[in-house]
Parts: C-alpha cells; structure tokens; sequence
C-alpha cells in the first residue's frame, strides 16, 4: 500500500479519489465541461498512480506537485487553480 | 506550492547517506567511512552505477573485441597471414560479461560491508531535509550525498517511440551484430557503437543536427573522424533533421532532411543516443534541494541549495565522465567533514575521451570558447605522421593541436591518434598546473612513442 507523509509526519494512506476529486473540482472552476473535467481527473489519477508505482511512502506535496504537471499539460488554467487554491469551493 | 516547515531531529542514523552507488556516490561513501564515520548507500538499481555496468567498461569490452578483430582482419600488410579471421559475437558478449563481473560490481555488497558501510536496496525519497525513505522504511541522516545519475531520453521525433528504439543499454546485451543501423546523435556514445558495430560488419549510418561529429569540440577532430568513418563505410549525415520514424514491414525507416531535400533509410534498428536527464524524481522538493532540467544545483564546494546535502557526479554536470563523478565525490566529502579547510571543484582540466580509432582525446578550451571568452590565443598542430612511432605503425590519420595564450601557457588540446586517451594526461596535467608550451617542449620524450607529437605541437608554439 502507498503511504502519504502529511505535515505533521503521520501518514495515511493513499486515496486516489481524494486526489481526483480536487481535478475534477479545479477544471470545474475554470468552466470545464463537467464530462471533460471527469475524463481529466482520471488522466491525472492514472498517470500520478503510474508515478506512484515504484514509490512506496511520498508527501501529499509530491502528490500535488505531480497532480499539477500532468494537469498543466492538459489545462493550465485549471493547474493553476489546483496548485494555488487549497479548498476550491 | 506550500511550503513545510521541518525540524532537525535530535538523533541521527547515520553521518551520512549516499543515494546512488556509482562513481559520485561510491567514493564519498569509502572516504567517509575511512574516516569513521557511520555509513549508508541507497541503490535502485545495480551496485556500482551506469559505468561499470552499462556504460564506460562493457563497451570498451566491446571496442577491445573489435580493435583485436581488425588487427588480425588487417595483418597481412604486416606480412602476417591469419586465414579465416572470423568472430562469435555471443563469446564477445561473454567476454564483456566477464569484464564487467570483474570489476566488483557483483561483489559490491560484501565490500560495502567490509567497510561497514550499509547497503539499502531500493528507490530513495526525500521524506524531509532529513530523511529517506526506502520500501516504507525511514532513515535519517547528519548529511546527504545525491548522485542519481542520469537517463537515455529520446528526441521528440514523431513516430520513434511507437516504432521502437534501443538505447546503450541494450545495445551492450546483443548476442549478434545487428544488419544494419541508424545511429541518432554523433556524440562520444554514438560514435563508438557506430565503431564497435561496423567493425563487426553492420552497415551503419550516423546522424546529427551538428555540421559534423562529436560537435563540442573543435572543428578538426569531427571532420576528421567524419572522414574516417566514412573510409571505413559508415554512412555520416551531418546537419540534418530527423523528421519522422515509421516501420516498413519488418525493417524501421528513418526520415532525414538536410537543405530541404528528403531521405528515407531502412535499417534493422535505431540506436538512439542523443541525450541524458537527471535522474531528479526523488522527493528533492521536501528535501528543499533546488534542481533545473540540466541537473541538481550546486556551489562549487558540491553544497545543493540545503547545505547538509550534497551531489555529485552525472545529476550535477556539468561533465557526465566517470572521472568528474569521483572528483566530484571527493570534493563532496571532504567538504563535508572539513568545513574549516573547504576545496573548490575546478573544471577546467578535465579530460574528454572517446575511444574511436584511432581515439580523440580533448582537454582544457576549445578555441570557439576561448573566442567567446575573448581570450588572446595561438595554435600549433602536427600531423601524427610527423613522429617515428606513426611510421613503425603504419598510421596515416591523425593530429595533435595545442592552443596556448599570448605567454605560451597551455589552455586546451585536441589530440586523434592511437592511444589519444594516454597521451592527453601530459597535457591535463600541463592545463591544471598553468604549465608553458615550452616547459613541455624541453622534456626529453621517448623515441618512438606517440607523445613526441605533444612534445614536437609545443615546440611550434611561442613561449616564455
């Protein structure tokens, strides 16, 4: 199982959904068509788990690092937003 | 990105963590350890790194296997008969295996050990400035040492990922020279499999963007090679585009461009060798290490943007030899535990070799650098026919150039010739202790030996 080192060096571990859940979210708030915006997040989700694979304990920073330069490639206004806004809604 | 704060922690596991066990990593972890100090490695991949694996002794293995191949292939001039001079590329293959083993790598670990150094297997990742983690496991350490390395990429030509290339890496681990192949990039590692694979009888084309091969040095040594190599028959393309990659049943074609006129060529296989990236995906954000696209940042005292962290070899450059990654590594860790008498890493006599034949060996500037730097400079060249020893060898092909300032102090050198990578150390030597032309040109050297050349190129030159 992949672990995520939070802040205070506790871990939990990885929930994919959480990390879809703030694409999605951020390429809404750039007016991406709510479809687009689910093909998105499991672009993301898949290319950060291919990241993940040989990783076995990463930061929730990594995790978003990674989130925002496969992100940025697709839609740079909704990486923006992801990378700068912690809570979107 | 939002940044965390972390604390020092209050005890350490080790002095020092070494993240990578080839040249930059290896030798700070020996000279930290003989000093006492508490040890470990991380490695993802094979102990010993890129070069005693996959890069610097498998293929001189190889180029050995195919210079001995061409002497006997070549002996008649020399009235020596070898009838039926034939290869088994497999037993060449065992050969370089045997090289390979030989150099400890396989019993790195039991070294390691002997020192009492700790061997970690697996990807390392910065947790915090402090620690590593390894498999779930968490190590933290007085002081880091990243040496990574680096990675073959690909140009982004269309179509060459789906059509499939190899890289040095499988190249070594042919059991049969390959019909034919196109080499992509006419830098040190693609000129010396171009070598290796047409002594072997491959029909092999070479191509780069540059006007002519191994284009960071000066101009006569990659015209000169160029030329050779197409005596030889390899086909060289310089100045061109590669604009496409496709597959034609089972053969791969390579479009090139140059001037806007097209060519397609079908080969058995793509060997690319057209770059290196850093190996940098391991957490250095948490570990508040700076890094761009050429590599990990350093000071000159190998110090990353977090002092307690150091790197050294490829993932810094700005040389990616076995010999800078050592010097790197020693460097590294005697700043580490010398902090009151620190040492500056000086790149400016670096040997640069590649084992062609004859071989090309560079050292110090080039004279586009010192033009740029507007430096005051002269240049004397001979021909390696001028010496006896070219003469007792039957060597037709070759130089040695030496540039020198105003005074007569050696700046830089270019030598092709056989043996070019032992007789450039007279030179490094002379660029790292500002040595004068002249100062070389009295020094009595052998007769006959291929370093008169060096003795007679300083002669020509004018010197206090």
């Amino acid at each position: 199982m992949k672990h995520i080192v939070k802040r205070g060096q506790h871990t939990e571990a990885y929930d994919e959904k959480k990390l879809y859940a703030s694409i999605y979210a951020a390429c809404l708030s750039v007016r991406e068509h709510p479809g687009s915006a689910e093909v998105i997040a499991a672009q993301v989700v898949k290319d950060v788990g291919v990241w993940l694979e040989k990783k076995h304990e990463v930061t929730s920073n990594d995790i978003r690092k990674q989130g925002h330069q496969r992100l940025q490639v697709i839609n740079p206004d909704a990486a923006h937003i992801y990378l700068h806004h912690r809570v979107i809604w | 990105m939002h940044k965390v704060k972390h604390t020092r922690p209050a005890y350490f596991d080790y002095d020092l963590i070494v993240v990578g066990t080839g040249a930059g990593g290896g030798v700070a972890a020996h000279k930290a350890s003989v000093a006492g100090k508490k040890v470990a490695v991380i490695e993802a991949e094979k102990l010993g790194g890129e070069c005693p694996n996959y890069g610097c002794v498998p293929t001189k293995a190889l180029l050995q296997a195919a210079e001995t191949f061409k002497s006997a292939s070549e002996s008649e001039r020399f009235g020596i008969t070898a009838t039926k001079v034939s290869f088994d590329y497999k037993k060449i293959k065992k050969w370089k295996d045997a090289v390979v083993a030989r150099t400890g790598t396989e019993e790195g670990e039991a070294f390691y050990k002997s020192e009492g150094v700790d061997v970690i297997h697996g990807y390392g990742h910065f947790i915090s400035p402090w620690t590593i983690s390894v498999d779930g496991k968490r190590y933290n350490a007085k002081n880091f040492v990243i040496a990574t390395g680096t990675k073959s990429v690909a140009p982004p030509i269309p179509g060459l990922a789906d059509t499939g290339f190899i890289t040095y890496r499988e190249a070594i681990e042919f059991t049969s020279p390959p019909k034919s192949l196109f080499v992509i990039g006419g830098g040190a590692i693609g000129c010396e499999f171009a070598e290796l694979f047409n002594t072997f009888g491959t029909q092999v084309q070479i191509a780069d963007m540059a006007d002519r091969l191994v284009a960071l040095e000066d101009p006569e040594v990659g015209e000169l090679l160029g030329a050779l190599f197409t005596q030889k028959g390899i086909k060289v393309h310089t100045g061109v585009s590669i604009t496409r990659v496709g597959k034609k049943g089972s053969q791969k074609v390579v479009q090139i461009e140059k001037d806007g006129k097209v060519q397609n060529i079908a080969v058995d296989e793509i060997l690319v060798s057209a770059g290196k990236a850093p190996n940098t995906d391991l957490g250095l954000e948490n570990a508040g290490v700076d890094y761009n696209r050429g590599g990990i940042i350093t000071n000159d005292y190998m110090q990353t943007s977090n002092k307690h962290i150091y790197a050294a070899g490829d993932v810094v450059g700005p040389y990616r030899f076995t010999h800078t990654a050592s010097y790197q590594s020693r460097v590294a860790a005697h700043n580490m535990f010398h902090r009151e008498n620190k040492i500056k890493a000086q790149y400016y006599a670096i040997p640069r070799c590649v084992f062609t034949d004859p071989e090309i060996a560079c050292v110090g500037y080039t004279e586009a650098q010192l033009k740029d730097k507007k430096i005051a400079y002269q240049v004397a060249a001979v021909p390696i026919t001028v010496i006896g020893r070219a003469n007792t060898s039957g060597v037709d092909s070759g130089f040695v150039k030496v540039i020198a300032g105003k005074y007569g102090t050696i700046l830089g050198a270019s030598i092709v010739s056989p043996r070019a990578g032992e007789m450039i150390h007279e030179l490094t030597l002379a660029v790292q202790h500002h040595m004068s032309a002249r100062q070389i040109a009295e020094t009595v050297h052998a007769f006959p030996t291929w370093s008169e050349a060096v003795r007679v190129a300083c002669q020509k030159l004018k010197s206090r």
